[in-house]
């Protein structure tokens, strides 16, 4: 936009961005950027595997939670204080996905609610079987996860 | 600056004044061509704010090839340690060094201790506090659980029991 001032004489009120060096450093941002950029994330989930005993002889008033796979769409869950089971739960369904969903269900509602009193899991253990692929057993651990469960061991096979 | 002369909300003699200038430099104008600098800036300017909230710091582990990671709703941040991946045809690998089969392996595991110690030594060169036995572990998703419990069996002897087991986080 140009305005007359004066005797003819004009002069530009509008500043003028130099957009070059702007679009330079655009450039280069977006290059770094895409080729640090990071499409597929990738976490972990957690294994305190205990070496012999001295998991459980730490902890005598906590509750465990032991978890063992009958098959992909069974599994029975132990609660034990002490070491001694003292109450047994079986969560079964049609599905994976429906066994999953149950699970879910049984530990938040039953397991931490045990005796209508909030209990603190300290340590859980989750039996394999061959049936059950690796995917399955991930998302096992996740519901333990979901529920505040985070001192997980797998149950090995010098264990079985 | 002036990027492109613009006949919209221009009046009817501007815009015949603007089409009789731009029909002048036709000529000129087919040996270049204009850049449209506004919508280029601005593409910039969104793809740099996506891209930076994409932006990632934390370390990256490489996923071994032929290993299709489980997905995870609870995924931790990925620690630097060495990586043992069993993929679906059966092999083992640390630090994408093929190790044997599996199977192999857990019967026979005298050459994955052996490596699993120098790990172990080379660590307790550079490090001064004591080891912290962690370890990356992936393994395919449609693998049987019960393998990867065998090789975490292995792992838990061999002092290595911290093991974090690599998954797809889908949040």
């Amino acid at each position: 936009m140009r305005k007359k001032t004066g005797l003819g004489k004009k002069k530009e009120l509008d500043a003028q961005l130099n957009l070059t060096p702007f679009i330079d450093l655009l450039s280069t941002c977006v290059c770094f950027l895409l080729i640090t950029a990071v499409w597929i994330e990738i976490g972990t989930v957690e294994v305190k595997q205990s070496h012999g005993t001295s998991a459980a002889s730490e902890k005598k008033e906590t509750y465990d939670l032991d978890l063992v796979f009958k098959d992909p769409t069974e599994m029975r869950l132990n609660l034990k204080k002490s070491g001694k089971r003292v109450k047994s739960f079986n969560v079964k369904s049609d599905s994976f996905e429906g066994m999953i969903s149950s699970l879910n269900t049984t530990i938040s509602a039953n397991v931490l609610n045990y005796k209508n009193k909030a209990i603190e899991i300290a340590t859980a253990t989750v039996t394999p079987r061959s049936t059950v692929n690796y995917g399955s057993l991930i998302s096992t651990l996740d519901v333990l996860r979901k529920n505040k469960i985070v001192n997980i061991g797998v149950l090995t096979a010098k264990g079985q | 600056m002036i990027l492109n002369q613009s006949v919209v909300a221009a009046d009817a003699f501007e815009k015949h004044l603007i089409n009789r200038k731009r029909k002048k430099h036709w000529g000129l104008k087919a040996a270049g061509f204009t850049l449209m600098l506004t919508s280029m800036v601005d593409m910039f300017s969104m793809l740099v704010v996506f891209l930076l909230q994409t932006f990632s710091s934390s370390p990256e582990i490489l996923v071994t090839k032929g290993v299709e990671l489980p997905n995870s709703i609870t995924p931790s941040q990925v620690r630097e340690a060495p990586v043992l991946a069993i993929s679906s045809d059966g092999n083992l690998y640390l630090d994408q060094m093929l190790v044997g089969k599996t199977e192999d392996v857990s019967k026979k595991p005298n050459e994955l201790l052996q490596k699993l110690n120098k790990i172990k030594k080379t660590w307790a060169k550079s490090h001064k506090t004591p080891f912290t036995g962690e370890i990356n572990l992936q393994a395919d998703r449609e693998i049987k659980s019960t393998i990867v419990a065998q090789i975490m069996g292995i792992l838990t002897s061999s002092q290595f029991q911290s093991i974090e087991l690599a998954v797809v986080g889908h949040r």
